[in-house]
């Protein structure tokens, strides 16, 4: 027994030192967003101190952040409701369809995901600057539905190929179409599939950086270039770059916590079985 | 059967056609775009100078380069240094949270939060904790007698800094999917090897690890597709300093382009690298094939 109580304590103290590591980044963001200027950076690190909200209210009055809020919003939602239209739709033929060609086209989609961003951000930037797109939203909205459409097909010709095919058939000799019944057995079984590819959608978008950062200025900045441009100001304002990324992390951190059963299959393509 | 094909058609039509055609147009095109202009020499700061048709003279350039040459090395380097340490650290903690012990769901839960966070945010406050002078890592250090080390501004440390922050990030990835796998292994081999007396370690190297290998496996391959992506934590953080230290295919892109605006040079290298990581895939995907055909042998 003696020796069974050691090793419980010991591993214990190795999953201590775990979230120690781990968590201790996310703690110095909470925090640090919290704290006065002064004590940001002193020796011994300061637990203990009145928390002042002044980082945040700067965020908002010396700032736009609002309206970058706003941008990442109307980007992350415009992205999220397209690729779920078009995605979910190429997922249920990829899912119903027989014929051997439709592994080609399935393949071809998800390749899309490998292609590395930074190959294609060039074109994109010269193209959007001749069709006056440089700068808003929608062009954002395009590019991110090329990494989310494949994400959506991904996830849902999963939940699709377990709806039986014979209620389907069901419905189509009771005289539906393949769109009705798609419309109104199909996707309605499917709901929460669709729930998890919307917030993966979203997350990703809202997070996304490279892309925002080429193809947009001062009119359509996200949250994540915001934050950012905090940085290049020569006074570095470390609180209010703190609480900008809190205000970042925050619908990452819901997700985990509400729907981390997901992540498996969403980050892992399916790869592993959650 | 022949009503299926007819269906088929329908369905496709109809449910198929506007995907393939938007991922065409929002990616194909841009794509043929960037081959057409990898051939030709284009100065973006100098819009109404003509796109003059130099042949394989950007090709010829990036491959002859050093500095391309340097960051295909950097970033097989820092994926190295990065999948390496990534997959032992994932295993490992994946055994201690699997087992069944109060709390370790909770655990479990908080450790997958740094996936989710916007690699930009993950960057900024790897900055804040190695920030020269007053950053907090260098302090904690001193208190156990090591450093200061020069995180970011030395050349000797900076890819190692920039590795630890991915290691952070992304470690979970492979606690979460070995963790995943572990949970649904049969539960038969270990109270066989439990009766036999094995060791725990023979336990893990002889039953366990075989069982998880293909999982690992293709964790590996999704993380080095994304490890070749890798841009938004070096921009943050060095910025592909001091000197060339860090400068990852991505970040020689991005100089060639929009830095020197030589955008014919930085199309020629993005589809070098393409050519590369389209090589990577297929030998990886291979060996991982002919891996799983042996274990089912």
């Amino acid at each position: 027994m003696t020796s069974n109580a050691r090793e419980k304590i010991l591993f214990y103290i190795l999953i201590t030192v775990v979230l120690i590591l781990f968590m201790t980044p996310i703690y110095l963001i909470v925090v640090s967003s919290l704290k006065p200027s002064a004590l940001m950076f002193s020796r011994p690190p300061t637990f203990i101190f009145t928390p002042t909200l002044q980082h945040y209210y700067d965020l908002f009055t010396m700032r736009p952040f609002h309206l970058q809020i706003l941008n990442s919003l109307i980007v992350a939602l415009g992205s999220t409701a397209f690729s779920l239209v078009v995605g979910s739709l190429a997922a249920y033929a990829i899912s119903r369809i027989k014929s051997r060609w439709i592994n080609d086209v399935s393949f071809w989609i998800l390749s899309m995901r490998m292609f590395p961003p930074i190959a294609v951000v060039v074109p994109y930037y010269i193209i959007f600057k001749s069709i006056g797109l440089l700068d808003t939203p929608l062009a954002l909205i395009i590019v991110y539905s090329t990494f989310n459409i494949p994400l959506t097909v991904w996830l849902m010709k999963g939940f699709f190929d377990e709806v039986p095919e014979a209620l389907e058939e069901a419905a189509q000799v009771d005289g539906h179409g393949v769109i009705a019944t798609f419309w109104y057995v199909t996707l309605p079984l499917t709901a929460p599939g669709l729930a998890v590819a919307a917030v993966f959608c979203f997350i990703f978008s809202w997070n996304e950086f490279l892309f925002a950062l080429m193809l947009t200025g001062s009119k359509a900045q996200t949250v994540t270039i915001a934050v950012m441009s905090f940085w290049s100001s020569d006074a570095v304002q470390w609180g209010r770059i703190m609480a900008g990324s809190f205000v970042v992390l925050i619908p990452g951190v819901i997700f985990v916590l509400t729907c981390q059963r997901w992540l498996v299959k969403g980050l892992t393509m399916g790869s592993v079985k959650g | 059967m022949k009503h299926t094909v007819s269906r088929d058609r329908r369905i496709a039509l109809v449910f198929l056609l506007p995907a393939v055609v938007i991922l065409f147009v929002t990616t194909i095109y841009p794509m043929l775009y960037a081959l057409w202009l990898s051939f030709r020499s284009y100065d973006l700061s100098k819009p109404f100078i003509p796109r003059v048709f130099v042949g394989v003279a950007n090709y010829v350039e990036v491959l002859s380069s050093p500095a391309f040459l340097h960051a295909l090395l950097t970033t097989f380097k820092l994926m190295a240094m990065t999948l390496s340490v990534q997959v032992v650290l994932g295993v490992g903690i994946a055994l201690l949270v699997t087992q069944k012990l109060p709390g370790m769901a909770v655990v479990r839960t908080l450790l997958l939060i740094p996936m989710m966070i916007s690699p930009v945010i993950v960057g900024l406050v790897w900055l804040f904790l190695y920030f020269p002078e007053l950053g907090y890592l260098n302090y904690f250090l001193s208190l156990v007698g090591i450093g200061p080390v020069a995180w970011i501004t030395s050349t000797g440390w900076a890819l190692t800094a920039i590795a630890i922050a991915d290691i952070w990030q992304w470690t979970p990835f492979f606690m979460m999917g070995t963790a995943a796998a572990l949970q649904s292994l049969s539960p038969e081999p270990y109270e066989a090897a439990r009766i036999d007396g094995n060791s725990r370690f023979d336990v893990f190297r002889y039953i366990t690890l075989p069982q998880l290998k293909p999982v690992i496996i293709s964790l590996l391959f999704l993380r080095a597709i994304d490890a070749f992506k890798i841009y938004d934590i070096i921009f943050v953080l060095t910025k592909g300093g001091p000197a060339d230290a860090t400068e990852v295919i991505s970040l020689y892109i991005y100089r060639q382009s929009f830095t020197f605006w030589r955008m014919g040079v930085g199309a020629a290298a993005s589809f070098v690298s393409l050519i590369i990581i389209t090589v990577f895939i297929t030998f990886f995907f291979r060996s991982l094939q002919r891996s799983q055909a042996a274990l089912a042998r």
